[in-house]
């Protein structure tokens, strides 16, 4: 009689499963359901008249094109935050110093420029990868240093100045080249930033998804501890994260110093936070291991929508910060209570 | 033989626990001797006064570090609280927009750490959004200018903060130095501050041990919020002025101090006495770099190099820990002396 008891006490007792309508969304369809929300969002506002132009082609090749720069640099930092290590705060500094030393290189030409700035990018992956890979820094901390020391290097080294490509390069060609780098467009519409980052994602999601590599970051992100014992050399697969994630802040530098065109050191302002912000409503959680690629790519999409939206309904850039901080913290604990009600408990 | 080697490595651990001394009687002794122009009352009442804004925020901070979370958010909410306190002063005078101003920290205090314990969301990314969302709200408020007062009492009150009462030490100094003092002993001589160290070191056997640890994280966000207000309202009323950027880099130099000053991120570990010294050391050092001539940016990359350098020097400490972690490395050592 009593075991009966226990035993019907203990199938009563199993995780309280409520599954919330938001959550099943959230799970099924993740980041795209919110993508197609906000998306009717504009459509009903422009047929209220409050909005004008939300659904027109032009409007939404913009709010492509705003979101590709976030895309190259949110996609790479996508692989720090599987790999378990919150995000890349040295980001935005990536991000100037690369594009200033390529404005600097341009002297030389145009490809021996961008050899040596992947080579910087590199360089900065690889410090990344040996502090907090090998001896295990924390993350966070660490990147914050290393922002400070690469805006101690750049205001030492250029003496606060901004400088401009077309004053360095060795000839106009070269300067040309630069500018082209945003602004070329394949049959005068698709932008190649768009093209670079359709080949990020699609090489990206490939590595994340199809390879060995990718597994083994799986098993890092989700069990560090588990994934060392069991053989994998996970000192390599963090540190690889760090690399892939410099290297696409580089892309991201270049692109954005060739939408400046100028070398300053403030030109990746921001860009740590969107990064966040689109990874973390793009599914990925904080905890690493779970989330994808695509979904960061929805995640970028949302904010795009946001901004986009905001933008024409005419609320200010301050206001909007004070929206988009909002919603991000809303929309991640969101998703960790509807995770948690389904029994993945992320912590 | 044995012996010596532990005595000698319990005099290495007393020694690292109490590095950040050592460190500031260095950086003191050698600006001392080699600075132009360091060693004088002047100069060094400038040092305790922009010390004090920063260790009075500090004191937050650590304590966040010591239950293991991270705020990300103190360096809007000094600016934030500086504003309140000085835009609000038309309407109701210092003595009501000075305690609005560091409630109003003390709130985005409360509403941290609410997000944290009973949303549990992780405190990265609450404080990072509400980082985003503080400075939108600020810039809202000012229209984008510093605010700054100009009337006769404001400036009766600066300078008031500002004249030293006994040497090197003015008012807001003073206000500072007790609260450090204050929560010095608090956490480290009655039971209810000793629970925050022992929330931070381990959460689980906290809470068997009876602790409400949601409670006392909230309490620790609501203080390290309330201590950013006071030391950006105070900073504010004796320069009679915010600048929107006051708190930016605060954040980073807080970080550096109570890094330095041996309080781990993982919680459990460190106090409020030691960030202040290293806060002192810091800005010793930073006065030193001045006054040898070598501007503002040579300060930033020293400041950055000095925190990675703390940064990595834990981690690989805690790294070769980790190599040796289950195997009894004096036993290694004697079976080799064995050997030979």
């Amino acid at each position: 009689m009593s075991d009966d008891k226990t035993i019907k006490e203990e199938k009563s007792d199993v995780r309280a499963i409520k599954v919330t309508t938001l959550g099943k969304m959230m799970n099924s369809f993740g980041i795209y359901a919110i993508a197609v929300f906000f998306l009717v969002l504009g459509i009903v506002l422009q047929s209220l008249g409050i909005i004008n132009n939300f659904l027109t082609t032009t409007n939404m090749m913009n709010i492509l094109d705003a979101v590709t720069l976030l895309g190259i640099v949110a996609v790479g930092m996508a692989f720090v935050t599987y790999s378990g290590h919150y995000a890349d705060m040295s980001v935005p500094t990536t991000m100037a110093f690369t594009g200033i030393i390529c404005v600097q290189m341009l002297q030389f030409g145009f490809i021996p420029a961008l050899i040596i700035t992947f080579l910087f990018g590199l360089l900065i992956g690889l410090i990344n990868a040996v502090a907090i890979g090998k001896f295990k820094a924390n993350p966070i901390i660490w990147t914050l240093a290393l922002v400070f020391v690469t805006k101690g290097i750049i205001r030492i080294v250029w003496d606060n100045k901004q400088i401009y490509p077309d004053f360095i390069a060795n000839s106009e060609r070269t300067s040309d080249l630069f500018d082209n780098i945003f602004r070329y467009r394949f049959f005068g519409k698709i932008s190649l930033p768009l093209v670079m980052l359709i080949i990020l994602i699609i090489a990206l999601d490939f590595v994340m998804k199809k390879t060995k590599y990718g597994a083994q970051l799986k098993m890092t992100g989700a069990a560090q501890k588990a994934a060392s014992f069991s053989g994998i050399n996970t000192e390599f697969v963090i540190g690889m994260a760090f690399v892939i994630c410099a290297l696409t802040a580089t892309l991201g530098g270049l692109t954005v110093t060739s939408l400046s065109r100028v070398g300053y050191i403030n030109n990746g302002v921001g860009y740590d936070f969107k990064a966040v912000t689109a990874i973390v409503i793009g599914g990925m959680t904080l905890a690493g291991g779970r989330g994808s690629i695509m979904g960061v790519v929805g995640g970028v999409l949302v904010m795009g929508l946001i901004d986009n939206i905001l933008t024409l309904l005419g609320v200010g850039t301050f206001s909007q910060d004070m929206i988009r901080g909002t919603i991000f913290i809303i929309v991640v604990g969101l998703n960790a209570k509807s995770l948690r009600s389904l029994g993945r408990d992320d912590a | 033989m044995l012996k010596k080697n532990n005595n000698n490595q319990k005099m290495l651990k007393l020694i690292d626990k109490n590095r950040i001394y050592f460190i500031f009687l260095f950086v003191f002794l050698f600006m001392s001797l080699f600075a132009p122009r360091f060693l004088n009352v002047f100069n060094l009442t400038t040092v305790t006064k922009t010390m004090a804004m920063n260790a009075t925020v500090a004191i937050g901070f650590t304590m966040i570090f010591i239950i293991g979370q991270l705020d990300l958010s103190i360096g809007t909410i000094i600016t934030f609280s500086a504003v309140i306190g000085l835009s609000m002063k038309e309407y109701i005078g210092f003595g009501g927009s000075v305690p609005l101003a560091i409630v109003a920290g003390g709130l985005i205090g409360l509403i941290n750490g609410l997000l944290v314990t009973k949303a549990k969301i992780s405190s990265f990314i609450v404080t990072l959004g509400m980082m985003t969302v503080l400075t939108g709200v600020i810039y809202t408020m000012t229209g984008g200018n510093s605010v700054s007062l100009s009337s006769d009492d404001a400036f009766a009150v600066s300078d008031f903060l500002g004249d030293m009462i006994f040497p090197f030490i003015t008012p807001r100094v003073l206000i500072a130095i007790i609260m450090v003092i204050a929560f010095s002993l608090f956490l480290n001589r009655t039971r209810t501050g000793r629970n925050f160290y022992m929330v931070g070191g381990n959460k689980q056997t906290a809470w068997l041990a009876g602790i409400n640890t949601d409670k006392y994280t909230i309490i620790t966000f609501v203080i390290s919020g309330t201590m950013a207000g006071v030391g950006g309202v105070l900073y504010a009323m004796e320069s009679a002025a915010a600048p929107l950027n006051l708190g930016t880099s605060s954040l980073m130099y807080i970080i550096s101090a109570t890094i330095i000053g041996g309080t781990a991120m993982s919680g459990g570990k460190g106090g409020v006495f030691k960030t202040f010294v290293a806060i002192l050391m810091l800005e010793v050092l930073y006065n030193g770099i001045i006054l040898f001539g070598l501007g503002n940016e040579v300060k930033i990359f020293i400041a950055g190099f000095i925190l990675a350098a703390v940064v990595m020097n834990e981690a690989i400490v805690a790294y070769k820990h980790e190599k040796i972690f289950g195997q009894r490395p004096e036993l290694i050592k004697e079976l080799k002396q064995v050997q030979n």
